[in-house]
């Protein structure tokens, strides 16, 4: 974290450390309220007109997006496995209502039902081969896992093959506006409750030292499976409802490598282990890959692989968690003032 | 009959796959990185050769001396492009989680891949290589002879990195460092330099063998992924850190590639081999030589 | 504290199952072709200090690792309040009674200390309930209390992380503390913090045993520390147990002396 002066003497000025921490306690009393604000901000586009079109389809998938970051930091942030494989959830959940609306002529909802069945089945499946693996093995299980369904899926006729499945007579955009928002503030809802909860104490305390966790009485199995499931869960919603949405689905739309690295991307960037800093994170990076894709065309994703590397090496915490430790950097000194003589006094050592 | 004919051009790919997963197996070795971005080597490698190729003759042809001239070249840039982007960028996060480490690497990747497709385009391109006559019977199998000479390259290569581990002075301070950091700094070891040319020399290996990719296979901006995943299939059936290990294991993944190919259908390759990658890291092998690759950092 | 008894027998006819917490009956363990512990035997009884001394490489942490669960001894019996729970994955063992407290001091330093102790509360249970409710007031009046307890009070809403070693450690017991274990593992209390703080900690695992019958089974390597604190103490060497007795016995014990000497 810095606290180097030239860098802190400017922001300090601006925003005292003080006042962004009172403005943190703030926000955390008032978090349900802050919730139901955004899912109300967030209903009101249509009503004031917007209905279809470009600005729509663009917001639509900034709360896909959110959905996506966010499902993958419970895993990835509150837990501390990081998948680079959440898409197969994704895919599967987008391939399971295509073919039930397609080819099985199942409504819509009922589908979606189906395609959530599916994704948790394989969820645990899943679950059960990779969650016993840490760090490294972890993170590219979950990635050849996504390879490998997406190589399944190019090969089976059922799935269409290579080129995919076209969907007609789907809901009109708007539905899935609102779909994606409910979504978004349900999930925004589900984690923020269960980071008060023991749950939610139980998966960072996986994440800060899991071997600390189990001596300590954890089924550690258990917690981080259904963590999993639970990003699954969300992950096949959106998924479900993606292949609706876009008219049309083949193995690298469904299963996309890229959107991947984008909604880790956009989870690091809004602060990882947060409610608030996915979401956060895929708003922005999504609207600049937007901006940079229509302006510079084919440049976005070399944009998106630099923004990746300034901010693992210069803000690891993304925008909240960096906002939260220069707010709390005043916490030690101030309240453990107190502890601070028994400090001198107690610990000389070292 | 045709099962031989499938191990010999198994053989015959793999040693390309070993060489390529070679480099890779060095870098988690000494420097504890899984490099995601080790198939934009090989990948910018076969760019490399196709360019000068392109220069020198005005098309990508070639006779097998001109195109084996652009080797020592290609070798060459690959060790400083993967010498600088250990220094610059991935030093600064080593030590650090584990994840940001991989991320990082992936950014790079990322990168590389779009850069290459924004300068070169997204269209696929080979190296053609003029045999007068392009194959020769053995034994009743049909052996191409471009395939023998990438075959033979990729073996050159990875002897020469084995040797220069062994014998040199250098090589000796890799294994130093990927042995003991915090000792071997103390010996008076540059540990930044040595991991740097670690990743330089991983980088060169894989370039080169990317060149040979280049007359066999055709290459494209994308396709360091699948290479990228195929040599961590090959290290951690290999084990971290070994050459012989990763030698084997690539002429084994080449050899079931071939097989599944011929056997099934060329499209269910890819698919085989990441199965395999789950497979293994569900058994979690010792690996053959190496230090065998922990599952808990 | 009476001496152990020298023969399983015996002591199966002096104690009843509450008394003991804690049993090993020839305990094995091996990697490769080094034993690291072999055939060892201790017991602790409720409300007991029992230490656990050796130079090093006597076994003592490969000991605690097979009481634990973190490995599963070759041979032998781990016998857990009357409960045999020798092949028992770690996490079942923990939440059966045992606690521990690591040499290299682990608490979860990306939260607050706040959070560390709730985590360490048991009463939360592992049911959907118990996993989905959010602490109550009477749980946040413990945590306040404890770190009152050990002057550290200001310091709860501060990002465990950033406490110094020593305070880390304190916090560490103080977890323990809220989970109340019917057995407490200590890995090397003393290493590392001052004599003040040293003094605090001793004082803090006193009351704990006056007034909580905390039953406590110690590794350490500051002799000072441990015949103070304990009633009775096992010795170690090259895996086997060539000692048990009280403070004072042992350290008149020809063998132990030779051992630790032996070593140097």
């Amino acid at each position: 974290m810095s606290t180097d002066p030239d860098t802190s003497g400017l922001l300090r000025s601006i925003l005292p450390p003080e006042r962004l921490d009172r403005l943190f306690d703030l926000c955390g009393a008032h978090g349900w309220k802050l919730i139901a604000a955004g899912a109300v901000v967030g209903a009101l586009p249509p009503v004031f007109g917007l209905r279809e079109g470009y600005m729509m389809t663009v917001l639509s998938e900034m709360f896909l997006f959110a959905i996506l970051a966010l499902s993958w930091d419970i895993v990835g942030g509150q837990t501390g496995y990081p998948s680079f494989g959440n898409m197969a959830f994704f895919g599967i959940g987008g391939y399971a209502t295509a073919i039930l609306v397609k080819d099985a002529a199942i409504s819509f909802p009922i589908a979606m039902v189906g395609a959530v069945v599916a994704v948790l089945v394989f969820a645990a499946v899943n679950g059960l081969i990779v969650l016993r693996l840490r760090g490294h093995y972890f993170a590219i299980a979950t990635l050849g896992i996504l390879l490998a369904i997406q190589q399944v899926t190019r090969n089976l006729d059922i799935t269409g093959g290579a080129s995919g499945k076209i969907l007609f007579d789907v809901p009109p955009g708007i539905v899935f506006y609102y779909f994606f928002l409910a979504v978004l503030v349900v999930e925004m809802a589900v984690v923020y409750y269960l980071t008060q909860t023991r749950f939610g104490f139980i998966l960072n305390a996986i994440r800060d030292d899991e071997g600390k966790a189990t001596a300590m009485g954890f089924n550690t199995t258990y917690y981080k499976t259904a963590a999993w499931m639970l990003a699954a869960l969300f992950t096949g919603l959106a998924g479900g409802a993606y292949g609706l949405f876009n008219t049309f689905l083949d193995p690298q739309t469904a299963y996309n490598g890229a959107w991947n690295v984008e909604l880790i991307a956009m989870a690091l960037m809004g602060g990882t282990g947060t409610v608030a800093g996915p979401v956060i994170g895929a708003f922005g990076l999504h609207t600049i890959i937007e901006y940079v894709e229509s302006s510079f065309v084919g440049w976005q994703l070399v944009l998106l692989g630099a923004a990746i590397i300034v901010t693992v090496i210069r803000f690891p915490k993304g925008v909240v968690g960096t906002l939260r430790a220069y707010a709390n950097e005043m916490d030690y000194y101030e309240r453990g003032g107190m502890a601070a003589t028994d400090d001198e006094e107690v610990t000389t050592d070292e | 009959m045709a099962i031989a004919q499938f191990v010999v051009n198994g053989l015959l790919v793999g040693a390309l796959f070993a060489a390529v997963a070679v480099g890779f197996a060095l870098i988690w070795g000494v420097v504890d990185i899984i490099n995601l971005a080790h198939g934009e080597m090989v990948m910018l490698g076969g760019y490399t050769a196709y360019w000068l190729l392109s220069i020198a003759t005005g098309t990508a042809e070639g006779s097998v001396l001109l195109f084996l001239a652009t080797i020592p070249v290609v070798v060459g840039v690959l060790f400083v492009v993967g010498y600088a982007l250990q220094r610059t960028l991935v030093s600064r996060v080593i030590g650090t989680d584990i994840f940001l480490t991989l991320l990082v690497t992936f950014g790079i990747s990322i990168a590389i891949q779009q850069l290459a497709i924004q300068a070169w385009t997204a269209n696929p391109r080979s190296i053609q290589v003029a045999f007068a006559d392009p194959s020769m019977a053995v034994g009743g199998l049909v052996v191409p002879k471009m395939k023998l000479v990438a075959f033979a390259g990729a073996i050159v290569l990875t002897a020469i990195l084995y040797l220069f581990l062994q014998r040199t002075r250098t090589g000796r301070a890799i294994r130093a460092v990927s042995q003991n950091p915090e000792a071997a700094a103390l010996v008076g070891i540059d540990v930044e330099h040595t991991r740097a040319v670690t990743f330089g020399i991983s980088s060169a290996v894989a370039g080169g063998a990317g060149a040979f990719i280049a007359t066999i296979l055709n290459i494209q901006p994308q396709m360091g992924l699948i290479y990228t995943l195929k040599s961590f299939v090959i290290v951690v059936f290999g084990g971290v850190g070994s050459i012989p290990g990763a030698l084997t294991g690539g002429l084994l993944l080449g050899v079931v590639e071939e097989l599944t190919a011929g056997l099934v259908s060329s499209q269910w390759t890819l698919a085989v081999s990441f199965t395999l990658l789950i497979v293994l890291l569900v058994i979690k092998p010792k690996g053959l030589f190496g230090t065998g690759a922990d599952n808990e950092h | 504290m009476s001496n152990t008894p020298e023969t399983d027998d015996d002591h199966a006819a002096t104690a009843t199952a509450a008394d003991t917490v804690l049993r090993t009956e020839g305990i094995t363990k091996r990697f490769g072709g080094l034993t690291a512990v072999n055939d060892v035997d201790v017991e602790v009884h409720e409300g007991e200090i029992v230490g656990l001394i050796g130079p090093n490489g006597a076994g003592k942490s490969t000991l605690f690792n097979c009481i634990t669960g973190t490995l599963t001894a070759d041979e032998g019996r781990v016998t857990l309040q009357g409960e045999d729970v020798t092949d028992w994955p770690e996490y079942k063992i923990a939440r059966a009674g045992l606690g521990r407290m690591f040499q290299e001091t682990r608490i979860f330093g990306g939260m607050s200390v706040r959070k560390n102790l709730l985590l360490a509360a048991q009463e939360g249970g592992a049911d959907i309930g118990g996993l989905l409710r959010r602490p109550d007031d009477s749980l946040m009046e413990r945590t306040n209390e404890l770190l009152d307890y050990v002057d550290l009070g200001g310091l709860a809403d501060t990002r465990a992380g950033r406490l110094s070693f020593g305070q880390q450690k304190l916090i560490e017991f103080v977890m323990e503390l809220m989970a109340e274990p019917d057995l407490l593992l200590m890995d090397e209390p003393a290493g590392g913090i001052n004599p003040t703080m040293l003094e605090n900690l001793i004082d803090y695992i006193r009351t704990a045993n006056d007034e909580e019958e905390a039953t406590i089974f110690l590794i350490e390597h500051n002799m000072d520390f441990v015949m103070e604190i304990a009633d009775r103490i096992y010795v170690l060497a090259h895996g086997e147990r060539i000692a048990t007795g009280t403070p004072d016995e042992i350290q008149h014990n020809q063998h132990v002396i030779d051992a630790y000497l032996g070593r140097e």
